[in-house]
């Protein structure tokens, strides 16, 4: 895999995270964040252990202790960041939430910065278009009295980039299958853990539609299993700053689908002038590090 | 021969893991036909050949089946879901002679540009067969669904797909499995050549 293949593969990642709001919409409110997070998780590294089952427990034999701290630490991160994401958003009203929770791709150069990593100009220049991009087409629109939701969704993004360099850095070190494995199954117990706490009646709780169970399927095969493998193979190829900035395109592909999506199951969003201008500039801004190289010199890189 | 049934296994399994799902559940009300299914189409081409793209054609088949929905234009989509991917197999492997490679922009621009010729073919086998079967449904939008479907899943699922299996997992496409083929064929012939000379 060379780099523009990495950032296309990123990319995809980042649209099937868009597509979550959509695959979601279709589970009942009162099933549990915790609950669907367990269970896609479960299966999805169950599946991903089923389909490279010698792979993962060749690699575990050889690294046990690697695998399963690099597992731990980005787990709980993981856990960490979404639990301040799920405090944060129920402070801050639609547009402000989607505004702090793309501030990653602008936050995650700076800590490369401050912890004098090298960051190339390319990626502050395109960090900078979607800053200003994001800020026309979801719009800063702090009300009073958010600050502390804004405040919270900030650290939450912190830790986010974080959790991203040490994910990149993992990537290089790790076999991508076997830690987006691991990293399911952790992410699938604490989730469990969490939900036990809030619900001791766990599975029994859910009304088994097959609706529910196709959803989770969907979720498990395609957000789990495919895209979070397709990341870390991505990261291996890719800087943690260029992968943020693709990130960033989520917001983009939330717009597309706020405009084309039926109301019941997304936000809908009217396409003004603005949105357009701030669509725009982070598409730009990402076509800056998508396509930074030639084919030639893509392919020279691989 | 038991390698052969464990691959086609493999294939029909990934076949109804993605497709059954999406076949249970209505994303968007009103437009039931969201078919990621399809990026499959390419993949089984370049990867198995013939044998994958006849699986993926009866499988949709066996889509219609579970569905409920098998009507005779179910023989159209057959044979639309057989020429689509078979499109994308004679285009490399027998035309250009050797599997794509999605490393530079232009590459990824002509896979996507032979993807959507294959879907415009399976297009205009399938519509006007539900056009004249059923003449309430409207062509246009039903057009559109499949050029969409058969278009952007391939590309958007199937490229990233292809790279994750050719570069990093180490999936061979038909292209080297075929030489590979031939290769050990050649191989095979030199001990009967030359106990055909020693015979002599």
């Amino acid at each position: 895999m060379n780099r523009l293949q990495a950032n296309l593969c990123l990319l995809c990642v980042t649209l099937c995270w868009s597509s979550e709001v959509i695959i979601f919409s279709c589970i009942p409110d009162d099933v549990s964040a915790f609950a669907t997070t367990c269970i896609t998780s479960l299966i999805g590294s169950i599946l991903l252990f089923f389909g490279f089952m010698k792979r993962i427990i060749s690699e575990l034999k050889r690294n046990r202790n690697g695998y399963i701290k690099a597992g731990l630490v980005l787990g709980i991160l993981n856990l960490i960041y979404n639990l301040m994401y799920l405090i944060g958003l129920n402070k801050l009203d639609v547009s402000t939430g989607a505004f702090s929770i793309s501030m990653t791709s602008v936050v995650l150069p700076v800590i490369l910065l401050t912890m004098r990593q090298h960051v190339e100009t390319k990626t502050i220049i395109s960090a900078f278009l979607i800053l200003v991009g994001i800020m026309l087409a979801v719009g800063t629109g702090a009300e009073s009295g958010t600050s502390l939701g804004f405040a919270i969704m900030i650290a939450g993004c912190i830790i986010r980039a974080f959790y991203i360099v040490i994910l990149n850095k993992s990537a290089r070190e790790y076999d991508p299958v076997v830690l987006s494995a691991l990293l399911s199954f952790i992410v699938g117990i604490i989730g469990f853990v969490s939900w036990f706490v809030s619900d001791s009646t766990t599975f029994a709780s859910i009304r088994w539609t097959p609706t529910i169970i196709a959803c989770l399927a969907i979720y498990s095969y395609f957000i789990v299993s495919f895209a979070q493998t397709l990341n870390i193979y991505a990261h291996k190829k890719t800087s943690a700053a260029n992968a943020t900035i693709i990130y960033s395109l989520e917001i983009v592909f939330s717009i597309i689908w706020g405009i084309s999506m039926p109301s019941d199951i997304v936000t809908p969003v009217t396409l003004s002038t603005r949105i357009a201008i701030g669509v725009a500039l982070i598409v730009f801004g990402n076509i800056l590090v998508i396509f930074e190289r030639t084919g030639r010199r893509a392919v020279d890189a691989n | 021969m038991r390698t052969n049934i464990k691959k086609a296994a493999l294939l029909i399994f990934v076949y109804l893991l993605i497709m059954i799902p999406f076949k249970v559940m209505e994303i968007i009300p009103g437009f039931t036909d969201i078919r990621p299914v399809t990026m499959l189409g390419p993949i089984y081409a370049l990867f198995t050949g013939i044998p994958g793209i006849i699986i993926f054609a009866l499988m949709n088949i066996v889509g219609d089946i579970i569905s409920d929905s098998v009507r005779w234009s179910s023989i159209a989509g057959l044979i639309a879901n057989f020429v689509g991917p078979y499109i994308v197999y004679h285009y490399w492997i027998k035309m250009k002679k050797t599997a794509p490679d999605l490393k530079t922009m232009k590459n990824i621009g002509v896979y996507s540009l032979v993807v959507f010729i294959a879907a415009a073919v399976q297009m205009a086998i399938i519509t006007p067969a539900v056009a004249v079967i059923y003449p309430e449904v409207d062509s246009m939008l039903f057009a559109l669904s499949v050029i969409l479907n058969n278009t952007l899943f391939p590309i958007m699922f199937g490229i990233p797909l292809i790279i994750l299996m050719k570069e990093e997992l180490g999936y061979r496409m038909i292209d080297v499995i075929s030489s590979e083929r031939k290769g050990k064929r050649a191989a095979g012939a030199v001990p009967v050549t030359e106990k055909m000379e020693r015979d002599i």
